[in-house]
């Protein structure tokens, strides 16, 4: 089961309303042209005449509806339901219950697996035991009255058969919702009494946020595929062992909410310490090459998450699925914006020859892709530049803008048939050179502002093993302190230290007469959060650069000598090998994981594995953010109420069906929705939407039978006979469309169990918001059918 | 406009709003084209007739729509109100038949009926009807109360109301021993007294009732005849269907006999059981010299054919009395000279 739930939006909900009502509409329209002419076939003319009266005494029922009456037939149904021994399933549950510790119970399981199977138990205990009792219920009620003609009577008061549908309907979906809430309250005690102590642990409802899956190939490009190592199902892609290869997770939404308290060990093991911090969980599938010992089997591949904040890799990403662009997408990931900006050129100058080269109808240098990679690219490194909202990064927005806007133009002339596109096309490409120019211009000004506006952040996370056969959940968990302390690489070093010195300088604590203060060094090991060690050494190097005129005192002032900022004048020392860190760890610096390392709730999270040969599988549900845990009882209870909604269903398509069948055809109807709903809606809806899956109709498949012809060719026959083929084949096909539509998707409501038993919670809105809607969508049809069903069936027919 | 009541509403369903239209356009133009195909026609009430059945005709069809039995044919007849009305025939007349499509259990395959002046498909007219079916079908996990009270429910009466009504009915039908017993418990004579309770529940003024002496003992049988009496005298309209003829003549002011769907006979009892060149007198006991000028003055007017005899009374009549005497007398057993010495009424 598949816990990567797809959201359920407004959108979703108008998309099935305006469904909904046009199924409505057809079966409306449907029936009453049927019930005309049944009564034109047993009337004549007149017929046309009692079907109106007949139509309007039903509006004027539906209308004149009292709840009086409905609450009198609906503590009919309870006290019928009761009287008739439905309470005895209590019996049969507390009999399985009774028992069933002697087979369930087995401590030397795995304490998640143990949970699985108590509530697997329970939830499925009550779902089968309740559906005998719901469906005869259901089924049996209306029909039985009918047969010993108690409704006969019920009638000849002023009952109208709407009263006596609702009545029926509640009176047993009240009977369904206090069995299942007394059988579900006795199964919660029995669950938990049941677990043993270990297990009960487990006992929870893991509220997960999942994020969207890419890869990085081993030669470090962005695709959307990781590896396929040979596996017949392609669920989960894999990722190269000791190479560049990654998956990539980009999550969003993450904020404080995100977060959860944790422990962690204090400094020097004194302890624990409860801290909020990021909670990550994955089910990797490790894939070895290579044999190895049972322990190293079972010890798995090793893998190391990556959190980064890399706008860069966001904004330029798009440039490398072009070949011919990977370069220059390579220089702006790098922050190389003056080597991207030759590299603009460039292509500038192909982009202006393939425009001379159009003119004169010669082949052109660049591909169609090239042009579309570029137009994407420049869009969406345009979009991510402006999300930033930062000033410095507007005139490079609008620059790539404009070569999107040129690009654009080019793409859609190059795609058209318009006649006039080759008078067109080389215009266009010199306006496309024009502005890739000028792109390339305001790279290469502004080069030092872009590396210093898009930062590149990344914490690399220690390592951990993998389980091939998913064993070891602790280990598969894992939590990242809220403030999170790194080694820092050569960029995050330099952002760090011109930060701090901005920050110092600006309150004119960095000088003190003409050299630096005398306690800088603390200065920066408590402000800057960096050892004593690297703060001395900075400290030793900015006195040096003083002493040699590259800094100098501006009042209560330092600069920079020729007037760089501070973040480049730390970029060059760094360059210079200045500022290696002479301890072990280097610079462990500490960063915020929401302020720093997320970005309008975006959270990057790169995965990779370290073991030479070794493969590791992922897709996008198998690596998730555990926000804070919800109480178990929270999801059992959704599970329930899924569960309850199913009954319910079940009682409103029973209770129709029997408004006009018999007990035992009424079980057999109901019963095969059932089946059908819960089985085989997904297949209906796969052979009517998916082209893979449609193939050819009946009739044109037996003539291309005949003919020994395949899909591909089609039939052999006249236009004509094509269309008299397919027309026959098309009424299968719509009745196959209406089935789908009248039969419910029974499977909707199970699903909440499978979240509850695998220990998730319950998603609300994906889950049980559709299976209400799902059961309110069937009630209102339901309700008129049955009750015109009832008020026009002779009750005394013989 | 008869079929469509006051408190019709409209939704927001496009077609009730289609029909809601044509709903005002019946009101605007009764007498119109559109009046004429939707509406059932309304008879004329002028006359006070509580029941009104004009051409009723149905056919009992199979599956496939191929005529099985004709049970009703062109009936046409009228209860008045605050008459007994009793729909005589043997099995199979059409009498049952025709009571159910009057309930709108049935639908008639041709013809028109009103009832207190509804269609007989408008529910809203059971407001102001009691009916008795053939045999009691009423739910059997359910006691006297529960059952009352449930009915009493559909109907527009406070709890206060039901429980004061239940009581008396219960009272009425003489089940005040066994109210919080379940209907399955119930012989065959209780369950008609309760679901004759049922029917009357409402206090409805027209009252339907389907064999009501069926299943019942002579007492009952009594009890229910001086029943219809009694909502007679009140008023009501009380149309039974019986082939019970005693039971009819009893009780009836006037009688339909129907045989194989047809009106064979419609008139008041006493007019259609009237033996018109018959005298018969009758007087107390009279001695043998009496007996003797009686003669003499019959063959003075050439009548040769008098036959004199002592009155007998009717089973039932003897079955009441010893039942009364049995109560007041208990152990006693009477000879046959005791019973017949007796007063017949």
């Amino acid at each position: 089961m598949d816990f990567d739930v797809t959201p359920f939006t407004l959108q979703d909900m108008a998309a099935s309303l305006k469904s909904w009502l046009l199924i409505l509409s057809i079966l409306g329209a449907f029936s009453l042209l049927l019930g005309m002419l049944l009564c034109v076939a047993r009337n004549g003319a007149a017929g046309i005449g009692i079907f109106f009266k007949g139509l309007l005494g039903f509006l004027n029922d539906v209308g004149s509806v009292s709840p009086r009456r409905i609450r009198a037939l609906t503590s009919l149904t309870l006290k019928e339901a009761i009287r008739r021994k439905a309470l005895l399933v209590f019996a049969v549950f507390a009999l399985l219950l009774m028992f069933a510790g002697w087979f369930l119970t087995n401590s030397n399981e795995r304490a998640e697996l143990q949970v699985g199977i108590h509530i697997a138990f329970i939830l499925q205990t009550i779902s089968w035991i309740m559906m005998p009792v719901v469906f005869f219920l259901s089924c049996w009620s209306l029909p039985e009255d009918i047969r010993i003609r108690s409704l006969h009577t019920v009638v000849t008061k002023p009952a109208r058969r709407i009263e006596i549908v609702l009545g029926r309907i509640i009176g047993m979906g009240i009977v369904t919702l206090t069995i299942l809430a007394v059988m579900g309250g006795i199964g919660y005690l029995w669950i938990v009494r049941q677990l043993p102590t270990e297990a009960k642990k487990q006992l929870t409802c893991r509220v997960p946020v999942f994020g969207h899956l890419q890869f990085i190939n081993p030669e470090g490009q962005p695709s959307l595929k990781g590896i396929n190592v040979g596996d017949v199902w392609d669920f989960r892609s894999h990722i190269a062992g000791n190479s560049r290869s990654r998956g990539v997770f980009v999550f969003d939404g993450i904020d404080d909410s995100t977060l959860v308290t944790g422990t962690e060990t204090g400094e020097g093991g004194s302890g624990t310490l409860q801290i909020a911090g990021l909670r990550m969980e994955c089910r990797f599938e490790a894939f070895r090459t290579v044999k190895g010992s049972e322990s190293s089997v079972r010890k798995g591949v090793t893998a190391q998450y990556t959190l980064s904040n890399n706008p860069r890799e966001e904004a330029f990403g798009l440039f490398s699925q072009s070949e011919t662009l990977r370069p220059l997408a390579d220089a702006l990931r790098d922050a190389q914006f003056r080597t991207a900006a030759n590299r603009m050129e460039e292509l500038a100058t192909k982009v202006a020859a393939d425009g001379e080269a159009a003119k004169n109808k010669q082949n052109l240098e660049l591909m169609p892709a090239d042009y579309m990679g570029l137009q994407l690219g420049s869009v969406y490194a345009a979009g991510v530049m402006r999300d930033r909202k930062d000033v410095a990064l507007e005139s490079a927005a609008t620059a790539f803008q404009k070569v999107a806007e040129r690009g654009g133009d080019l793409v859609n002339i190059m795609a058209s048939n318009a006649e006039d596109k080759h008078e067109k096309i080389p215009g266009l490409h010199e306006a496309l050179s024009q502005s890739m120019k000028q792109l390339a211009s305001l790279l290469d000004q502004e080069a030092d502002t872009l590396h210093e506006h898009l930062p590149k952040l990344e914490v690399v996370l220690p390592s951990f093993h993998v389980s091939e056969y998913h064993e070891g959940a602790a280990e598969n968990v894992k939590f990242v302190p809220r403030t999170v302390r790194f080694s820092a690489d050569a960029e995050t070093q330099c952002r760090l230290l011109a930060r701090l010195f901005e920050m110092i300088n600006e309150t004119g604590q960095l000088v003190e007469g003409a050299g630096l203060k005398s306690d800088l060094a603390a200065q920066l090991e408590s402000e800057g959060k960096i050892s004593v060690a690297n703060a001395n050494l900075v400290v030793e190097v900015l006195t040096e650069q003083l002493a040699s005129g590259a800094l100098k005192v501006d009042g209560s002032k330092l600069v920079v000598a020729d007037g760089q900022r501070w973040f480049h004048f730390f970029d060059s020392l760094i360059q210079k090998d200045l500022l290696i860190s002479a301890e072990s760890e280097g610079w462990m610096i500490e960063r915020d994981l929401i302020k720093d390392l997320t970005h309008d709730g975006y959270l990057r999270v790169e995965v990779a594995c370290l073991n030479d040969q070794m493969y590791l599988g992922m897709a996008r549900p198998d690596l998730f953010l555990r926000k804070p845990d919800r109480d178990f009882l929270v999801g059992y209870g959704k599970a329930l109420v899924s569960t309850s909604l199913m009954m319910l269903l079940i009682i409103v398509l029973g209770v129709t069906v029997s408004c006009i069948v018999k007990g035992p055809v009424a079980l057999f109807f109901t019963f095969t929705f059932f089946i059908v709903g819960q089985f085989f809606h997904e297949f209906m809806r796969e052979l009517l939407y998916n082209p893979a899956q449609q193939g050819m109709g009946a009739i044109a498949s037996a003539v291309m039978t005949a003919q020994h012809r395949n899909p591909q060719v089609g039939m052999d026959v006249s236009e004509a006979t094509q269309r008299v083929v397919q027309g026959i084949d098309a009424v299968p096909r719509a009745m196959l469309w209406g089935f789908s539509e009248i039969v419910p998707d029974f499977s909707v409501f199970n699903s909440a169990a499978g979240f509850v038993e695998n220990g998730f919670d319950v998603p609300f809105f994906e889950t049980v918001v559709p299976a209400f809607l799902i059961f309110l969508g069937f009630l209102i049809p339901c309700v008129l059918i049955a009750s015109a069903l009832l008020k026009f069936r002779e009750l005394e027919s013989k | 406009m008869s079929s469509v009541s006051p408190s019709y509403r409209c939704s927001v369903e496009p077609v009730e709003t289609f029909f809601f239209v044509v709903f005002a356009l019946q009101i605007w133009a009764k007498d119109s084209l559109v009046s004429s195909v939707f509406c059932a026609k309304r008879l004329d009430m002028s006359n006070d007739a509580v029941i009104e059945i004009r051409n009723l005709s149905k056919i009992y069809r199979d599956f496939w729509g191929r005529k099985k039995v004709q049970a009703v044919k062109s009936l046409s007849m009228d209860v008045k109100r605050g008459e007994v009305f009793g729909l005589l025939g043997p099995n199979g007349s059409g009498k049952t038949t025709t009571m159910k499509m009057l309930l709108g259990l049935l639908f008639p395959t041709s013809g028109e009926m009103t009832i207190l002046g509804k269609a007989a498909s408008d529910v809203s007219k059971n407001e102001r009807i009691g009916y008795l079916p053939e045999e009691s079908y009423l739910y059997r996990f359910l006691n006297a109360d529960e059952t009352l009270d449930f009915y009493g429910r559909l109907f527009k009466m406070t709890a206060a109301e039901r429980n004061r009504r239940a009581d008396e009915l219960i009272e009425m039908v003489g089940l005040g021993k066994a109210r919080r017993r379940q209907l399955k418990e119930y012989s065959k004579g209780m369950a008609r007294r309760i679901g004759l309770a049922q029917a009357l529940i409402n206090d409805p003024d027209l009252v339907l009732l389907d064999e009501p002496t069926s299943g019942l003992d002579p007492i009952g049988t009594r009890e229910m005849k001086d029943l219809i009496l009694r909502l007679k005298a009140e008023g009501k309209t009380v149309v039974m269907c019986s082939h019970q003829l005693a039971d009819v003549q009893d009780v009836c002011d006037r009688i339909a006999v129907l045989f194989q769907g047809e009106l064979k006979v419609l008139g008041r009892v006493e007019d259609l059981l009237e033996v018109r060149n018959e005298m018969q007198m009758r007087t107390s006991n009279l001695s043998d010299a009496a007996m003797s000028d009686i003669r003499e003055v019959l063959k003075k007017h050439n009548i040769s054919d008098a036959t004199f005899s002592r009155p007998r009374a009717d089973l039932e009549e003897l079955f009441l009395r010893t039942v009364r005497e049995s109560g007041e007398r208990p152990g006693r057993r009477f000879t046959t000279e005791e019973i017949a010495g007796k007063p017949g009424r």
